[in-house]
């Protein structure tokens, strides 16, 4: 009867979904995963995923947990700040990505890393 | 090998994009990547190449890890496991993984920490164990992962600081654990994290921290610790020199000494607000040359404008809810950069003149004591789009104080003692407030005011210089525009204010008829 009202249900979810709608996949997702949301042309759809994408985050708080999007130079990262691996053409350095590395320290293109 | 596998793979007709070996429960490609994820599975696929680098199996059904399980995948450099119901790992379910770099264990059932199967890890950068049921964390917990860098604890139920398990990890750069129940942070606590970058500890329940807590992390940066129970100021940031983004909003800190954070120079965010912040000491924020927005609002007792001296980056400037009277005469010369500047809700009384805060776009001072308006008050401020200054006591306004606000778009005079209000280099203005001015009874001239869409203003008749009155437009207004315009060619024709409140009509004509 909620389906009808709203379109939303709890009921046939995929996944970690909590709540959903057809149209726009998982609304809510169960305790501790994260929903990330997914752009498929104008619509976006939402999944509820224990690690988020690569280019993307997790920020966990005590009620919702999003996959944000990280800085435009990380393939994938611990905070907005704090990369974990970079794109190519840059080189990974204490959480930074540079396209050269500090004085001491030469680019490996294998680990994409300052070593 | 590798290639040979796959040559013999498309000699069979299976096609490039079907390796030699995976699992017919596995998505596998041909970079050595096999994903497995969301199968529900409830045990480790079998028959995976001995080549596979990166094995997802996360979000499956798999409660425990036994002995050797990954014994075949000597080569194996990511392991997803998260979101399975993991309880138990035996202590060899890990063996041999040499060159594992990354380990993700999150939203599963673990309520400790796996040590013994973590041992022999000497080449793990990441770790994920955040979102399991943790309350404790052996000692020798992380003993054998030098390489360690990364570290998730976040979303257990630790109720203390792992600091012994810590203890020797000098390479870990990026820990949270973010939460938990922990409660205090005890003086040392990360002692020889010397390369941590990166602290998270915000939703826990700590109330109080040791003066040396900090001591060791030399390199840090970002400190969070928001959403906490901290009664007082955390002075234990004073050992932090390379602090860049530091939290502790939603705490319960009521002050902010003198010379707060004059030992952390490189201070780009400070979050401080859902405090009950009643006094901030004035130097607190001096020399913060990084330092791009500073919000405090609702420290009432705070009686003085802090100093921002040296504090020259500062773009955005809030302060609001406090008994501040004035402010700072050379307020400006060091704000040159700044953009939006709230300081509404004070006590203030005078203005300095802000002309050094050239590209300042923004302005908020409603809600204070403010009387007048003086001619060099915003002088050449050709940046200004927004000034609010409402609900003050503003009785004079100096005919030329709003002369070179060429960009100014809207302007918010309501609720204050004016009799008259000056528009000359109002060219720009499309939204004018002024209700509440009740001496305010003559009427406006709208050809000074060519680009206004909305007014407000405080008797209705006033509205008539800007809506027709009548249904048929009145013929000497429109002479009146015309040769304001240049008369002969063809004039643009200016549209009318479209908004007009409270509703334009003259009440005499309107209610007693045509032979008044």
């Amino acid at each position: 009867q909620h389906k009808q009202v709203t379109g939303v249900s709890s009921q046939g979810c995929q996944g970690g979904c909590q709540t959903c709608s057809v149209y726009n996949g998982c609304l809510t997702c169960k305790p501790k995963l994260f929903i990330h949301l997914e752009r498929d042309g104008m619509r976006q759809f939402g999944v509820c995923l224990a690690s988020c994408p690569n280019g993307f985050y997790g920020t966990r708080s005590p009620d919702r947990n999003d996959c944000i999007k990280c800085g435009s130079e990380c393939d994938s990262c611990f905070n907005r700040n704090f990369c974990l691996r970079c794109r190519a053409g840059s080189y990974l350095h204490k959480g930074k990505c540079t396209e050269s590395c500090p004085d001491g320290l030469v680019p490996s293109d294998t680990m994409k890393e300052c070593v | 090998l590798w290639g040979c596998a796959a040559a013999a793979a498309a000699a069979a007709g299976e096609g490039p994009s079907t390796p030699a070996t995976c699992s017919p429960l596995c998505r596998c490609d041909e970079d050595g990547g096999a994903d497995c994820s969301g199968r529900g599975l409830t045990t480790v696929p079998t028959g995976l190449s001995a080549f596979t680098y990166y094995l997802d199996i996360s979000m499956n059904n798999i409660t425990e890890l036994p002995a050797n399980v990954f014994r075949n995948l000597p080569y194996l450099e990511e392991l997803r496991l998260a979101g399975n119901d993991l309880a138990f790992i035996h202590p060899e379910a890990l063996s041999g993984l040499h060159q594992l770099k990354v380990l993700m264990l999150q939203n599963n059932q673990l309520k400790t920490v796996p040590s013994a199967a973590l041992k022999n890890l000497h080449a793990l950068q990441s770790l994920r164990l955040d979102a399991n049921q943790i309350t404790s964390v052996p000692e020798d917990s992380f003993e054998g992962l030098q390489q360690l860098r990364h570290l998730w604890l976040d979303d257990n139920s630790l109720t203390e600081v792992p600091v012994g398990p810590l203890r020797h990890q000098s390479n870990l750069q990026a820990l949270t654990l973010a939460l938990n129940r922990i409660t205090h942070i005890p003086d040392n606590a990360f002692a020889n994290l010397s390369s941590l970058v990166v602290l998270h500890l915000h939703n826990n329940r700590i109330q109080e921290i040791g003066t040396n807590c900090f001591n060791g992390l030399d390199n840090l940066e970002t400190l969070d610790l928001n959403f906490n129970n901290l009664k007082t100021f955390p002075e234990a940031i004073q050992t932090l020199p390379k602090l860049k983004e530091l939290g502790f909003h939603s705490n319960n800190i009521a002050s902010i000494p003198e010379g707060a954070f004059r030992r952390n120079p490189l201070l780009r965010t400070i979050h401080l607000f859902d405090n009950p912040l009643s006094f901030v000491g004035t130097t607190a924020f001096q020399n913060l040359s990084d330092l791009h927005s500073l919000m405090l609002r609702g420290a009432s007792m705070m009686q003085d404008f802090p100093s921002l001296t040296g504090t020259i980056n500062l773009e955005s400037l809030t302060l609001t809810g406090t008994n501040i009277r004035g402010i700072p005469e050379d307020l400006c010369e060091d704000l040159t950069v700044l953009r939006t500047l709230d300081l509404s809700y004070n006590e203030i009384e005078d203005l300095p003149s802000f002309q050094g805060c050239a590209r300042l776009q923004d302005i908020s001072l409603q809600h204070n004591q403010i009387r007048q308006i003086d001619r060099g008050t915003f002088q050449g401020m050709s940046s200004l789009r927004v000034l609010d200054l409402s609900r003050n006591q503003i009785k004079f306004i100096h005919r030329d104080a709003f002369l070179s606000l060429s960009a100014l778009t809207n302007l918010d005079l309501s609720l204050n003692s004016l009799a008259s209000v000056p528009t000359a280099g109002l060219s720009a203005l499309n939204q004018l407030k002024l209700t509440g001015n009740v001496e305010l009874r003559n009427g406006l001239m709208s050809k000074s005011l060519p680009k206004l869409r909305s007014i407000t203003v405080p008797y209705a008749y006033q509205c008539c210089a800007f809506v027709a009155c009548d249904s048929a437009v009145n013929s000497a207004e429109d002479d009146e525009r015309r040769n304001a315009f240049g008369g002969e060619e063809e004039m643009e024709r200016i549209p009318l204010v479209m908004h007009c409140s409270p509703g334009a009509f003259k009440p005499c004509e309107h209610l007693l008829g045509s032979w008044m």
